[in-house]
């Protein structure tokens, strides 16, 4: 296009505004920080405890599993799709891990063994979804139950103990001194993520494809390599969340990642992104996982039924996008 | 015939290209050479299979047989194949916008062709800038940073031609780019379209069915008819307008077929009541403005968009605010919602076919049937329904195979006669076109200009928002024009209607 002179170009238009564009990028994360912080205090002041530096080391570490897990249930709701399959990954990673540790494979080839699980069944995903064209939902809902059932099988419904007495260091050891690895790990997926989205043409790709997957085509974005690839990033992600978490409590449980599927999808939309695809951040996401966590941290600590734990997050979800949509509404 | 660039080779050639969609064959062995620095016009009617052969061109759709020459070299046949060279831009009918993104992402996003690259948001709007000012320099600095969803029809045409004219592309493909644009900006997208074939010999396959245009912008056409050539490259200036509407099949319908046949309906009648508020008239003020629309009557409006939508959006329930008082018999016709509407008898054709028209996902029967069952309030199919069906498809000769087809199947004209015929057994009170002629050949124009005449020969007052003012001219019996800033100008009676009188009313040229 050099030989395009704009005649009239740039006279009165100035690029900038940093802060400013800053805030108004980050507006909804900025309200859920804020919305976190007073559920947050309001626990406080029923319990003191939850304040201590103890309670919230604790929250943040049982929340790393959620928000790894988050971040790649986000990539393919950015792209409009969805992946229901995340919390079976999840199981299934941990049976593979601590089976391969049973039958005397070191540390590194169990992790890897684990994480090969969620390639496997991110790609198959994808593949499903962007080659043969069926729905994402029907798609992973059977990887899903697949993923679910073969979780069971592996070890005929027993729970597996870890057996490398030094596996916890993957989650709670110190690779920076003074930073324990799963924040470690939840910082670097973070900024990651959050740059690739913003920064990196691949990552405006995935918003593309979610805002509209014939134009992107019509534009020319390989629109099924982006597919695949957020799929198989979301199944690798789930992989990993399963390791740390195996790590963190010693123990691979078939039915670990049961609950994680609903509140990876539920931290992702309440961090303010569209199932219908298009938007949503990976600093939205970390703070709907974290929310999602000091919930039911603080219910515990409160002494509610566990049984009504469930409604309150969902009031919660409800609350946020009833608020993005007046918010929105108002622009 | 034709002009042989010289012994310069074609830019573009397309020998015999095949294209069917299950039974139906869409191009049977079609023709085309465009040379480098030419703008080339392509006409057809509608379902000749212009948007066909434009999608094969730029890769959306794979042709099934045939060969396609770009630029010396064989483009292959699958869908994407030749899209990564950047070399061929299109804008489609259908827009290809990003909703969720940035105008200045949108028209930047092409030319990002790496994963890894870096994106700088700054850079696109520098590239956004430059592409947008070509057409409108004002539009350009105010809207750079909104996000697509957020800008109306008129203003997304404006960001997909800026991106085509921004990606530096050897060949442009324009499917009816000047659809959804005003007179100034059609005028000056030609500018910048001309500068860019003289300084860097682009070349243009345009698409339009405005004679007018085609004969300022376009040096040489080609004729589509039935998928086939029917005239290849021929110079505009040794052909006439007549010869060309002769070969694309259209003048099998004479032009005064759609004669008004002794209905109370003409100009005659509207003159009459322009004094009061005749029975069952509706009128519409806005502040010193008033018009009063009769029973039987067509009334057009013109001018820029805003202004237009603004009152139909009052007429058909849209509105979220009315600045528009409208009453029928003085009695305020204001209704919440368009249902409301039409069942008050407030018809409405809307100008986004495939959004707020069609029922993609719905046979063609339940999209013919759509309006009466909310006015009747049924709640269940009929058999009976299938009958009206029938006669309503040949009473208006539509060509439709069966009412269970979807209507994606039908032609983009035959699908708009069908949204005007939801209304036609349902005689409203009023009824409210929004370019209902747009995109649509001229046979199927004057079709659907005989539907209106014949609703308003039912008793039916009609709203008719046009962009083309030789059709408000040769249709309607008053015309409301609007300035550039959509305010209600003046109205303009009988003999007056004209293309003269209505440029100088709206402050733009026909």
């Amino acid at each position: 296009m050099k030989s395009i002179t704009p005649a009239l170009a740039s006279e009165r238009y100035r690029p900038g505004g940093g802060l400013r564009r800053l805030l108004s990028t980050y507006r909804t994360e900025m309200a859920i920080a804020i919305a976190m912080v007073i559920v947050e205090l309001a626990v406080g002041m029923a319990v003191p405890a939850a304040l201590s530096g103890g309670n919230l080391t604790n929250v943040m570490q049982a929340a790393a599993p959620l928000v790894i897990m988050s971040f790649g249930v986000l990539l393919v709701i950015i792209t409009g799709g969805i992946d229901l399959s995340v919390g079976s990954v999840f199981s299934l990673t941990g049976m593979i891990t601590g089976l391969a540790m049973a039958h005397g494979f070191g540390a590194i080839a169990s992790s890897v063994a684990g994480l090969s699980v969620g390639i496997v069944i991110g790609l198959a995903n994808g593949a499903l979804v962007t080659f043969v064209g069926l729905a994402p939902f029907v798609v992973t809902l059977s990887t899903y139950a697949i993923a679910g059932s073969l979780s069971f099988i592996v070890t005929n419904g027993n729970s597996l103990p870890i057996s490398d007495p030094n596996y916890w260091l993957l989650d709670s050891g110190t690779l920076i001194p003074g930073m324990p690895n799963y924040l470690l790990w939840c910082l670097l997926l973070l900024v990651g993520i959050e740059f690739s989205l913003r920064k990196v043409v691949a990552g405006r790709w995935l918003y593309a494809v979610g805002s509209s997957s014939s134009s992107a085509r019509v534009i020319g974005i390989p629109v099924n390599r982006v597919r695949l690839t957020a799929y198989l990033l979301s199944g690798l992600l789930a992989s990993f969340a399963g390791i740390v978490s195996v790590s963190y409590v010693s123990n691979a449980e078939a039915t670990a990642g049961a609950s994680l599927m609903l509140q990876s999808i539920a931290a992702v939309v309440i961090g303010g992104a569209s199932l219908f695809g298009g938007t949503g951040s990976a600093i939205g996401a970390l703070l709907g996982a974290l929310m999602i966590t000091i919930i039911q941290n603080g219910a515990n600590l409160i002494g509610v039924n566990s049984f009504w734990q469930g409604t309150v997050t969902g009031i919660v979800i409800l609350i946020a996008v009833l608020l993005d949509r007046i918010t929105k509404a108002r622009r | 015939m034709g002009s042989q660039p010289g012994s310069q080779p074609y830019l573009l050639s397309a020998r015999s290209v095949v294209k069917h969609f299950g039974p139906t064959s869409v191009l049977k062995g079609f023709d085309l050479s465009i040379a480098r620095g030419e703008v080339h016009a392509f006409l057809g009617g509608n379902g000749a299979g212009k948007s066909t052969l434009i999608k094969i061109i730029s890769g959306q759709h794979e042709r099934d047989g045939g060969t396609l020459e770009f630029d010396g070299e064989a483009l292959g046949a699958s869908v994407g194949a030749h899209r990564d060279a950047g070399a061929i831009a299109v804008v489609n009918q259908e827009l290809a916008l990003l909703p969720h993104l940035s105008v200045a992402e949108n028209i930047a996003m092409p030319r990002l062709r790496r994963a890894a690259r870096p994106y700088r948001e700054r850079v696109a709007e520098t590239i956004a800038m430059e592409a947008l000012s070509l057409i409108d320099p004002r539009f350009a600095r105010e809207s750079v940073r909104r996000r697509v969803g957020d800008l109306t029809l008129h203003e997304r045409q404006l960001v997909e031609i800026a991106r085509s004219l921004g990606s530096g592309a050897k060949l442009l493909l324009l499917d009816e780019p000047t659809a959804n644009l005003t007179a100034a900006e059609t005028g000056r997208l030609f500018a910048v379209i001309r500068r860019l074939v003289a300084d860097t010999e682009l070349a243009v396959l345009f698409v339009s069915h405005r004679m007018r245009e085609i004969r300022q912008i376009a040096d040489v056409c080609t004729v589509i008819r039935d998928g086939k050539t029917a005239i290849d490259r021929v110079r505009l200036d040794c052909i006439t307008d007549s010869e060309i509407i002769e070969c694309m099949g259209q003048s099998i319908v004479p032009d005064d077929s759609a004669a008004k046949p002794g209905s109370p309906t003409p100009r005659a009648a509207a003159r009459s009541d322009v004094s009061a508020a005749q029975h069952g008239a509706i009128v519409v003020k806005h502040a010193h403005i008033s018009l009063t629309v009769a029973p039987g009557t067509i009334v057009g409006l013109a001018g820029a968009p805003t202004g237009p939508i603004a009152l139909i959006e009052t007429l058909t329930g849209t509105a979220a605010a009315h600045v528009w008082d409208v009453t029928c018999n003085g009695v305020p016709m204001i209704y919440a919602n368009c249902a409301a509407a039409a069942r008050a008898g407030v018809g409405f054709v809307s100008g986004d076919r495939a959004n707020k028209g069609m029922l993609g996902t719905l046979p063609i029967i339940d999209n013919l049937m759509a309006a009466r069952r909310i006015v009747e309030r049924r709640y269940f199919a009929r058999n009976e329904e299938l009958m009206e069906g029938m006669g309503l498809i040949e009473a208006l000769n539509m060509r439709v195979r069966s009412l269970w087809d979807l209507p994606s199947t039908l032609s983009g004209g035959t699908q708009q006669k069908l949204l005007v015929a939801r209304w036609l057994a349902l005689k409203p009170k009023l009824l409210v076109l929004e370019e209902p002629t747009r995109g649509v050949d001229i046979r199927t124009k004057r079709e659907i200009y005989a539907l209106i005449r014949k609703m308003a020969a039912q008793g039916t007052a009609v709203i008719w928002w046009s962009t083309e003012y030789i059709e408000l001219a040769e249709l309607c019996d008053r015309v409301l024009a609007f300035d550039l800033d959509g305010r209600p100008a003046s109205v303009l009676h009988g003999e007056e209607v004209n293309e003269a009188q209505l440029a100088n009313a709206t402050g733009m040229a026909a």
